[in-house]
């Protein structure tokens, strides 16, 4: 009796783990992605004598975070790239961040980000060094002043909360980083699109954790909650890269403007 | 010759008649007051008297003898023959109108033997000479006579023409028809019918060939308000009539689209009240998609109606499209979908629509639905209520299976052969990976994909896309070919896609993947399917046309137009089509007709055939057609005979070798407009010669006109007087001494 039964066991497992490999063959077999290369990548710029992201992990966590919370892709070992190199134009989008004042772009670097932002790409310029009010450190202010040589013909203007990097994913009403700062985002718009946007919140402070996955950064000075609303931030600058506009799209107003008559949970 | 006696031509007439008057006068009182004398010799003084009057006269008037050879020439008179089509209209039990037409040409010819005759026929613009010479009663109808073919009758343009030539001017003209004018309309006024003839300065004598309408229910006329416009509701106005007795009063009407892929598509219907047998119905119709689409607009005839040719008409809409309008699903953001959604907006003829899958079920927003920007995916809404509003679906990287579209994939697929256009854009989530094979949809792409199990679903390793034969003579691709040449950036892999199907055409291949067949392995492939087209694109990394080393020596330039092709040849945009065809002129029922094929030089070698297929009938065979190849150097332009087709909606496709077909949609009707009122119109005949100063007569009546009398022309004149002017002078004198001689020996003075 033991044994039969045994054996019945045997014989009814054995089906069934046929019947899983069956399956597991069967199923079309997924296409592994295609590369990175289409992920969003937030590539770090160095230019103007910066060698690296000014908060070393926050680019890294920028893509896991864009990765848990969306079905986006993204490159969770970022590249970086020299302004005067030519691979600058590989990709669509550059995250240039600092708190000490930059140098003199070489004319090879203003040429190399010209191409860059001829083809339509976008560049993200974060002050890491602006003060716990505010105000932009040596680095914001030098950003402004040497991409104002790269792009002479324009200058930044305010994007308040009406504007799609606000609600390219989540539905935010102010900007904020590690710091809270003013409530916009500033930018350089041209042909419709934003092509540089200035922040003066320093969100990939916000954004750094530590390999033991602790925070690296306070957040000043609404905290945890602050954060998440910089990581939030941190998403919609990736979407609206890769969506471009697409939440302006007449077929998401109507929803949209009943959601933004919610209250938005703090 | 011909001789007769005149007097003196340097005498001018009042002398003549004047001297004639004396003359008479003297005779009179020489007879009434000599002859009543009793006294002796009164007969003698009378008989001198008269002699001397008679030869004062002739002294006066010095008569000649003219000798002169002369011609009389008839008065040229053009008789104007109605070769339009209404012209051959069956008459039951009776002569068809062309018959007794012809007749009576031939009756008046009889007739007006003293006129120049000059037989043209007339239809659309200048009247066509049917007889250089009279036209007599034992010449049989030229066969241009026969054939009543002219799509219009035009009248006034015949009459114009006539006005404006160079040749001898008609001194009558005769038009033989049944009524039934385009020009002068029905509503034409007393002066506007004058005004024809006023140029010529000629009266306009009218022939009706035809008394009595048949009995007869028809579309009359379709008119539309406004131009054509894919998605646009377009208002119809349809008339309809009864005639011949025929007792009719109301009439349904139908409006259907004519389509290659299944039975007509039934767009309106209405129901017109007749009154005097007249109706009039408005109708609204859709249709969705561009170019040439054939409508058939028709009515249910009552019994007794004996031409049911005109009971419906097949019209050719050139449908335009305001805007293309396109739907973008895709089933992740990456930078492909952001190049694509960019290239969309950023041109203004282009409405996208479009949805991004931005969260699957696995992800963690982290936050509360209301402070997402998140809407559901509308997939049944957008792909039942609205998929036919869309010219074009764009699929890209997007999973048939966790949203809801495995289920419409049937009608997605429907939607192409109806005339849809779609393309499936790569990336890890399309093709067999997106559970596409096996499905629907699968057999309107333009590759077979492999749906067997454990199938490999992309090849992962870079790849630069190779360029085909075909690829480099597409038109589509040649606006790309023109930015990057022969290169092509390194794509971050590609979707692995089977054999391209019949039809379709590889474009781009795998370098060094190949299918199950032993082919390369298809990147890009176009085909028709249907109606419509489809485009495979097993590739995510098309953006590189922008971003990359390539992209920034051509300006990102590539990307566009890799696009402006994809989209363009997908909306038929004669840019992108391989060749082009058009009808030489409406196509006749029964009747040969011609098309005219246009060609790129480079396709100048390549075996190319035309079918021509039913768009109303699918089970009558196609007919095939070769186009003669062209010597290098000729004409980009070929024409091809077709034969006779039957009455109905064909579309014409030109095949060049394997690939897919640049189509022409186009109707063969048996009578057209000319059929469409079939009723003959007396009434406007008679108008016509009474405003002209004309005559009217049915074709049954004396058809002697009332034809300008013939001119006498003298060729050779000779005038010799009968004698010298002073032997007329001396046989005066002597007369008139000889009769006062007479008198004195009377005792008279």
């Amino acid at each position: 009796m033991h044994r039969s039964r045994a054996r019945s066991l045997f014989v009814v497992s054995s089906l069934v783990a046929v019947a899983v490999a069956a399956l597991i063959v069967a199923l079309p077999r997924p296409a592994r992605a295609f590369g990175d290369v289409g992920a969003f990548d937030p590539r770090v710029l160095l230019v103007g004598g910066v060698s690296g992201a000014a908060r070393a992990s926050a680019p890294a966590r920028w893509s896991w975070e864009l990765v848990q919370r969306t079905s986006a892709p993204g490159r969770l070992k970022p590249t970086q790239v020299r302004a005067d190199d030519p691979s600058v134009v590989d990709a669509p989008f550059l995250f240039l961040s600092g708190e000490n004042a930059l140098a003199s772009f070489t004319p090879q670097e203003i040429s190399g980000l010209r191409k860059f932002f001829a083809l339509g790409g976008i560049l993200l310029v974060d002050d890491a060094g602006v003060s716990d009010d505010g105000a932009p450190s040596a680095f914001g202010r030098s950003a402004r002043e040497q991409i104002a040589r790269v792009l002479p013909d324009t200058s930044p203007i305010a994007l308040g909360p009406d504007h799609v990097v606000f609600k390219t994913f989540y539905l935010l009403r102010r900007a904020e980083g590690r710091v809270a700062g003013p409530k916009t985002l500033e930018a350089i718009v041209r042909g419709g699109q934003v092509q540089v946007l200035f922040s003066s919140h320093d969100i990939g402070g916000a954004l750094a954790r530590g390999a033991t996955g602790a925070w690296e950064n306070p957040v000043v000075p609404g905290g945890d909650v602050q954060r998440e609303r910089a990581i939030r931030l941190a998403v919609n600058i990736a979407m609206y890269t890769l969506c471009s506009n697409y939440k302006d799209d007449q077929v998401h107003a109507p929803f949209l403007m009943r959601r933004r008559a919610l209250p938005v949970a703090p | 010759m011909h001789e007769r006696l005149a007097v003196n031509g340097d005498l001018p007439v009042w002398a003549v008649a004047l001297a004639c008057a004396l003359a008479l006068v003297s005779l009179g009182v020489l007879l009434v007051f000599e002859l009543r004398r009793r006294e002796r010799g009164g007969p003698t003084i009378v008989l001198t008297g008269l002699l001397a009057v008679a030869a004062l006269l002739a002294a006066v008037a010095r008569p000649v003898r003219i000798a002169a050879r002369e011609s009389v020439i008839g008065a040229k008179v053009i008789v104007l023959s109605d070769l339009s089509r209404s012209m051959a209209l069956p008459q039951t039990g009776k002569a068809p109108r062309a018959e007794v037409r012809d007749a009576a040409v031939a009756e008046i010819a009889k007739k007006a033997k003293e006129a120049r005759l000059h037989v043209m026929g007339f239809g659309d613009g200048a009247p066509v000479p049917l007889s250089t010479k009279s036209t007599t009663a034992d010449e049989t109808p030229s066969q241009e006579a026969r054939d009543s073919s002219a799509p219009r009758s035009d009248l006034t343009s015949a009459l114009r023409a006539l006005g404006a030539s160079a040749e001898e001017r008609p001194q009558a003209i005769v038009v033989v028809s049944d009524g039934r004018l385009d020009d002068p309309g029905e509503d034409a006024t007393k002066e506007q019918l004058q005004a024809l003839g006023r140029d010529l300065k000629v009266p306009i004598h009218t022939v009706a060939t035809t008394v009595a309408s048949p009995a007869d229910a028809s579309v009359r006329r379709v008119s539309a308000a406004g131009a054509a416009v894919a998605h646009v509701p377009l208002p119809l106005k349809v008339d309809v009539g009864c005639a011949g007795g025929l007792s009719c009063d109301e009439l349904t009407v139908t409006a259907r689209e004519l389509r290659e892929d299944g039975a007509p598509a039934l767009l309106a219907t209405g129901l017109a009240h007749l009154k005097d047998g007249k109706g009039t119905v408005d109708l609204a119709v859709t249709l969705d998609r561009a170019g040439a689409r054939i409508l058939e607009i028709s009515i249910t005839p009552p019994s007794g109606d004996t031409i049911p040719e005109n009971d419906r008409r097949l019209l050719t809409f050139n449908v335009a499209r305001e805007r293309v309008r396109v739907l973008h699903v895709a089933g992740r953001p990456t930078s492909d979908v952001r190049a694509l959604r960019q290239w969309l907006k950023s041109d203004a003829s282009v409405d996208v629509v479009a949805f991004f899958i931005l969260r699957t079920q696995s992800d963690t927003p982290n936050a509360r639905q209301e402070d997402l920007s998140l809407i559901p995916f509308p997939v049944d809404e957008l792909f039942t209520e609205h998929l036919p509003s869309f010219d074009a679906v764009v699929l890209q990287d997007f999973d048939a299976q966790p949203y809801g579209l495995e289920r419409h994939l049937p009608q997605l697929a429907r939607y192409v052969k109806a005339g849809g256009g779609l393309i499936m854009v790569g990336g890890q989530n399309s093709f067999v990976a997106g559970g596409y094979a096996n499905t629907p949809l699968a057999e309107v792409l333009p590759v077979t994909l492999d749906g067997s199990a454990g199938a490999t679903a992309a090849d992962v390793a870079n790849v630069v896309p190779a360029w085909t034969d075909d690829g480099r003579a597409a038109p589509l691709l040649s606006p790309l070919h023109d930015v990057v040449g022969e290169e092509l950036p390194q794509m971050p892999g590609s979707n692995v896609l089977g054999d391209v199907r019949p039809g379709g055409l590889v474009l781009w291949a795998h370098p060094s993947r190949t299918t199950k067949s032993g082919a390369p392995m298809p990147i890009l492939a176009i085909g028709d399917q249907g109606d419509g087209r489809s485009i495979a694109l097993g590739l995510d990394g098309a953006w590189e046309l922008e971003f990359s080393q390539l992209g920034a020596r051509t300006s990102g330039r590539g990307y566009g137009a890799l696009w402006d092709g994809l989209l363009g040849w997908l909306m038929r945009d004669p840019r992108f089509e391989p060749g082009q065809l058009e009808l030489v002129s409406p196509c006749v029922a029964d009747t040969p007709t011609k098309l005219r094929v246009r060609l790129p030089s480079a396709t100048a070698q390549k075996d190319m055939t035309v079918e021509v297929r039913r768009l109303d009938r699918q089970d009558v065979p196609p007919i095939h057609v070769d186009v003669p190849k062209r010597s290098a150097g000729s004409s980009s332009a070929v024409e091809i005979s077709l034969p006779a087709l039957a009455a109905g909606g064909y579309t014409a496709r030109l095949k060049l070798g394997a690939g897919p077909t640049t189509r022409r949609d186009f109707a063969c009707e048996s009578g057209g407009d000319e059929w469409a009122d079939s009723r003959p119109d007396r009434e406007r005949l008679r108008a016509l010669a009474s405003a002209t100063g004309g005559s009217f007569h049915d074709a049954t009546d004396d058809l002697t006109l009332p034809l300008p009398k013939p001119a006498v022309v003298s060729a050779e004149r000779h005038v010799v007087p009968l004698a010298p002017s002073w032997a007329w002078s001396l046989a005066a004198a002597v007369a008139l001494g000889v009769h006062w001689f007479a008198r004195r020996r009377s005792g008279l003075s």
